[in-house]
């Protein structure tokens, strides 16, 4: 028994009234045309509606997927409206062969009575339904959008929280340190990075709005200053043609890479690796690679903090159009790259820049 | 009778530059061998035989901590490191030498007479400190137990992505495929494997041959045939719940 209750599911005390309610109604309507009684018709309408509720709850429930359930509630009404004519008979204590002969003018009209309304009251039903539907889509996409809005604004507040790693600055420091009594001018190159860089990362200096060009320039100091602290276990190339350079960039995204590159490709090996950036222009996309000859990813460590927060901004600023992406390299190593929409007019024409 | 001692530190000028400090502050002290990894450090304890360790603690391939372990009671041993909260205090809580980078003159002089003074006495081992610094420092560069990375060919790349990433998995005949927001890839692993491996908080079984991303499902309703059919983030195929995996789903 329990196992065919989920049949019965839907049939509410809200639903039966809503029955009941209908067929007062009914009866009211359609009292006028005929000459029986007030509660003699309410008691057909009442067999009528209650027998095709039953049905049509248990239409709607069935598991099969041939015909669909509006068909199916529809021969439900149908059915139910048979049945239920023949329901009310037997109640009035009229002979099921009396219905089909002398009978039948008026079991017709019951039952039509009961198909018409039944189909308006399914009608209704379905309506509400599907309007329930939209308001629960509408409902979701708020939520998702509300969620993809706190997302955004949380990507930001990493953003603006990133700090200069105090290891990073200090090590740095002492670099300069040496050098200030080996090798002054290279002492002073390596200020020069630092400051480069730190205009740049510290977030009082940050700019919200920012090009291809000075994004390389600090992706640049950062590698520079790691070059020297890393003798001769890190080399670095940038290429980027320079008609690309006045384009605009989202901030710190480059150097969440590089970063990357560094600290998961080429720290944790020990032998001689290269970083290479490459931005090229194709399809009106714009797409900025970090390619580095490291370690490579290893399946079971983590490490995709600021991954995901550069996935987040590209989408809020991009949607689907942007995208980040991560390959392996050949023969060793990770290619990080972001791609985003550029369009060809955006970028001024090579030969100008040649000019100025 | 000079002490020997090894100086270890990827940066070659920083090695450069303790070195110099300690001719100065140190004058019997002989730097026998320099190195950018702990790696070796067995070796070069049997060849030179030191009294004396400055250990960085961040190196690439072996860290500074495991050198430490590698070494035990075999030599002293006196940290180096540039900023580090957690290390600091636990040296300074345990007693042990260390130094700071960039260099402080006179902080370094005080050190280097702690250690000459403690060089006549046995090394003693740093194994409970040392343990404790790793599990600190060293947690997050550990391989950890579950799946963080799909490695997956797409055409001649192979594209790395990240499990967090990933919608679902669904077994496609010999392959299986990876569902992302942005697209889908291929890869060899059957879902068999790839259960073991993903961490199970995250990733449930709901049918035979699928595993989804608890965080992209989008709602579940009830199918047909005691199955019900569930809706990812972000993409428009919806997922069949086998009989076996609804209990996943019944109301609380």
């Amino acid at each position: 028994m329990d196992r065919l209750a989920y049949l019965l599911e839907g049939l509410t005390v809200r639903r039966v009234i809503a029955v009941t309610v209908i067929c007062v109604a009914a009866t009211a309507v359609t009292v006028g045309f005929f000459s029986n009684t007030f509660l003699d018709l309410l008691v057909s309408a009442l067999c009528v509606g209650y027998t095709t509720m039953v049905l049509f709850t248990i239409a709607g429930n069935l598991r099969v997927t041939w015909p669909n359930s509006v068909a199916r509630q529809m021969l439900a009404v149908v059915v139910g409206s048979f049945l239920g004519t023949i329901l009310a008979g037997l109640v009035k204590g009229r002979g099921i062969g009396a219905m089909f002969t002398e009978r039948l003018a008026g079991v017709s009209i019951t039952m039509g009575l009961g198909i018409g309304f039944g189909c308006v009251a399914v009608a209704g039903y379905v309506l509400r339904e599907k309007h329930a539907r939209d308001e629960a889509r509408l409902h979701r996409a708020e939520a998702e959008r509300q969620q993809r809005e706190k997302n955004i604004l949380e990507a930001k507040l990493q953003l603006m929280q990133a700090q200069v790693e105090p290891h990073f600055l200090f090590n740095t420091l002492a670099n300069v340190q040496h050098l200030v009594e080996t090798d002054p001018p290279a002492a002073s190159r390596m200020l020069d990075s630092l400051i480069k860089y730190l205009r740049a990362a510290l977030p009082q200096m940050r700019e919200s709005a920012t090009t291809l060009g000075r994004e390389l320039e600090m992706a640049r100091a950062f590698l520079e200053i790691h070059r020297i602290r890393m003798g001769t276990r890190l080399d670095f190339s940038i290429e980027a043609p320079p008609h690309l350079l006045g384009v605009s960039f989202p901030p710190m995204m480059l150097l969440s890479l590089v970063e990357n590159a560094l600290k998961h490709g080429v720290d944790p090996c020990c032998e001689c690796s290269s970083v290479a950036i490459r931005a090229v222009h194709t399809g009106g996309r714009l797409a900025v690679s970090v390619a580095d000859t490291g370690e490579g990813i290893v399946p079971k460590k983590g490490g995709g903090i600021g991954l995901a927060n550069i996935r987040e901004r590209l989408k809020a600023l991009h949607g689907h159009e942007a995208r980040l992406l991560l390959e392996e390299n050949n023969p060793r190593g990770v290619v990080a790259s972001i791609e985003i929409p550029l369009a060809d007019s955006a970028v001024e024409a090579p030969a100008l820049v040649k000019a100025a | 009778m000079a002490c020997k001692a090894v100086i270890a530190d990827d940066e070659p000028l920083l090695r450069a530059q303790l070195r110099s400090r300690l001719e100065r502050l140190w004058p019997d002290l002989q730097v026998v061998h320099e190195m950018g990894t702990g790696r070796d450090v067995e070796q070069v304890l049997d060849a030179h035989a030191p009294d004396l360790f400055f250990l960085d603690i961040h190196m690439p391939g072996v860290n500074g901590l495991e050198a430490a372990r590698r070494i035990g009671s075999r030599a002293h041993i006196v940290f180096v490191t540039a900023f580090d909260q957690y290390a600091v205090e636990a040296f300074e809580r345990g007693a042990i030498d260390y130094v700071l980078k960039p260099f402080n003159e006179e902080r370094l002089a005080t050190t280097v007479s702690r250690v000459r003074e403690r060089m006549g006495a046995a090394p003693q081992s740093l194994d409970s400190l040392v343990e404790q610094l790793a599990e600190r420092l060293g947690g997050g560069g550990r391989p950890q137990e579950h799946l963080r990375w799909i490695k997956a060919s797409v055409g001649p790349q192979v594209r790395l992505i990240p499990v967090e990433e990933v919608l679902f998995f669904q077994s496609d005949e010999k392959y299986t495929r990876v569902v992302t927001c942005d697209g889908e890839a291929l890869i060899r692993k059957p879902i068999r494997e790839l259960l073991d491996e993903l961490d199970p908080a995250r990733f449930w079984q709901i049918h035979r041959a699928t595993i989804v991303n608890v965080d992209h499902i989008a709602g579940v309703r009830r199918g047909l045939k005691d199955q019900a059919e569930l809706s990812v983030k972000g993409h428009s195929q919806t997922l069949t719940v086998s009989r076996a995996f609804t209990h996943l789903f019944k109301q609380m």
